[in-house]
């Protein structure tokens, strides 16, 4: 049995979005499907690359139900709607309640989306556990280093089971070690479940080479002249998988890497 | 002779110094400003052992303890209804309706409290109620102006998170605005508590057959007894530092994680 894909678990179609005179977006449009693996529990890993400005951030906002698009639809598994509360998002600085410890964090997240308090505290350990943080849970985030916060912030996210991720920058100032650990967390998190899904924002072309089974290039049209056109759309995607880039360890080393990095950098300079 | 790192920092910019070196450096200047003290050719200027002896007298002849006694209480009830007031004018600035209100409260500060008195004689009947009335109504423009904007100024981040993770709008105001703001009421109460610490002679020089520090700082004032003047001072600001302490102790136990925030210099 071959690899293959089932059922449609983020569809967003011909989304616009304006900020006063400003077109963000334009007609954006793109599908995300479970991608399935005989024998193994595959989870999504989607890459959206994009210069500084584009409004990847903007398209995440959406995605999360934070903003409401001007025009088109974004749904989710089933064809439903996106309704804030139901999609993760991690920011960019890891935003965590500054006033509750590691655990009050992981217990607010879970008390807020309806779970009791107990519950809560259960899955919030088993996280704790998971993510390597059980000696942390009465620390303060101020008392956390940066890689200890990226992880709770991931684990906060993860108490009601969210099965649609969005990460904002998870790379950016990480030196390679690091890197290489988010780059093992973000793995294990999206292939815990079926239908886990993580949208991952970034500029950083490598990093979201290594990590994403498909890699979307948001970028702004130009006229035969060169001059921007206002309002990013999907300029062009990779099936990292059909492209045999995709779910191995030490992909770097494959001789097809940098060539397909190069091809990668190239449409980035045109975006 | 090596000249130890510690004392060298004592006098270098941007360098931090051991909790012995700050204590040291405060036993100076506290040693330095009693020479001082002492030093003042000023006859009208009382020497500290004449003020030492005006505060005996002042505390064991003259009732001074229930005078200060009327004064800790007075500030404590104003303290508590600008608590009470300020906070629920400030978290209400998140609700658009009521922002115009919180923004006139916060200008009123400009207006000084002499000019009303009539006013609020009319409104609270005069006496202690007068007394509490003024003094709250002091430190409340200031500590809604400076609550009002610890409010505004948190970062919208913060709001898209609780909803990201499902929190409803209440629960946002909970978790976000109330207890996110914590330390910083905190602070605004210790800023506040000065405020109306050094508006108590006013206050209570409007009523004075009540007593307290006030009343009786403007009656040695009147008959020219500067000793019991300064002593009457002195209690004042040590009382006052008291406290603030009090409140630092309090905003430690409460927000611990202040002091891991705060970068040390």
């Amino acid at each position: 049995m071959t690899d293959s894909f089932g059922e449609t678990l983020l569809e967003v179609r011909e989304v616009s979005e304006r900020l006063g005179n400003n077109q963000i977006l334009e007609k954006l449009s793109f599908e995300v499907r479970d991608r399935i693996r005989p024998g193994k529990v595959t989870g999504q890993l989607v890459g959206l690359l994009g210069p500084s400005g584009v409004g990847k951030t903007r398209l995440l906002r959406l995605i999360a139900g934070l903003d409401k698009p001007d025009t088109g639809v974004i749904l989710g598994q089933k064809s439903q709607p996106m309704a804030a509360g139901t999609v993760g998002l991690i920011f960019q600085n890891y935003v965590l309640l500054r006033h509750r410890t590691v655990m009050g964090n992981l217990v607010t997240a879970g008390v807020a989306n309806g779970m009791g308090r107990g519950e809560s505290k259960d899955k919030a350990s088993h996280l704790l556990e998971r993510f390597g943080l059980a000696d942390r849970g009465s620390f303060y985030p101020a008392q956390l280093s940066g890689g200890q916060r990226q992880r709770v912030a991931i684990a906060q996210q993860l108490v009601h089971n969210k099965s649609l991720l969005l990460m904002d920058e998870p790379f950016s100032g990480l030196d390679p070690i690091a890197l290489e650990e988010v780059i093992k967390l973000v793995t294990e998190v999206a292939h815990m479940q079926e239908l886990n899904t993580i949208i991952i924002v970034t500029h950083d072309i490598r990093a979201a080479m290594l990590v994403s089974d498909t890699l979307l290039m948001l970028g702004r049209d130009r006229t035969p002249e060169g001059k921007v056109i206002p309002g990013a759309r999907i300029q062009h995607s990779y099936d990292m998988v059909e492209r045999g880039m995709a779910w191995r360890d030490n992909l770097e080393l494959d001789p097809k890497f940098p060539a397909m990095e190069r091809e990668i950098v190239e449409r980035f300079r045109q975006l | 002779m090596a000249v130890p790192q510690q004392l060298k920092n004592a006098f270098l910019p941007n360098r931090a110094v051991d909790r012995a070196m700050v204590l040291g450096l405060v036993a100076f200047w506290v040693a330095l400003a009693f020479l001082a003290w002492l030093a003042v050719p000023f006859e009208t200027l009382p020497r500290p052992g004449e003020v030492w002896h005006a505060l005996g007298s002042l505390w064991w002849e003259h009732g001074m303890g229930p005078e200060l006694f009327t004064t800790i209480r007075l500030i404590l009830h104003a303290l508590l209804l600008t608590v009470l007031i300020s906070l629920a004018l400030s978290y209400a600035t998140v609700i658009p309706f009521f922002r115009p209100v919180v923004e006139a409260v916060s200008k009123l500060r400009f207006l000084g409290l002499t000019g009303l008195v009539v006013p609020f004689t009319l409104f609270t009947g005069g006496g202690y109620d007068l007394k509490v009335a003024m003094l709250t109504f002091g430190m409340t423009s200031f500590f809604v102006t400076s609550m009002a904007q610890a409010v505004i100024e948190i970062p919208r981040e913060q709001f898209d998170h609780m909803r990201v993770l499902g929190a409803s709008e209440g629960r946002i105001l909970w978790e976000v605005v109330i207890r996110g703001t914590l330390d910083k009421a905190l602070e605004v109460m210790r800023q506040n508590l000065a405020i109306g610490w050094a508006l108590i002679t006013m206050v209570e020089g409007i009523s004075r057959a009540e007593g307290g520090l006030g009343a009786m700082i403007l009656n040695q004032n009147k008959h020219f007894k500067l000793a019991e003047v300064y002593a009457i001072l002195l209690v004042i600001l040590v009382v006052g530092l008291i406290l603030d302490y009090a409140v630092g102790v309090i905003t430690r136990v409460l927000c611990p994680y202040v002091a891991m925030e705060r970068v040390r210099r």
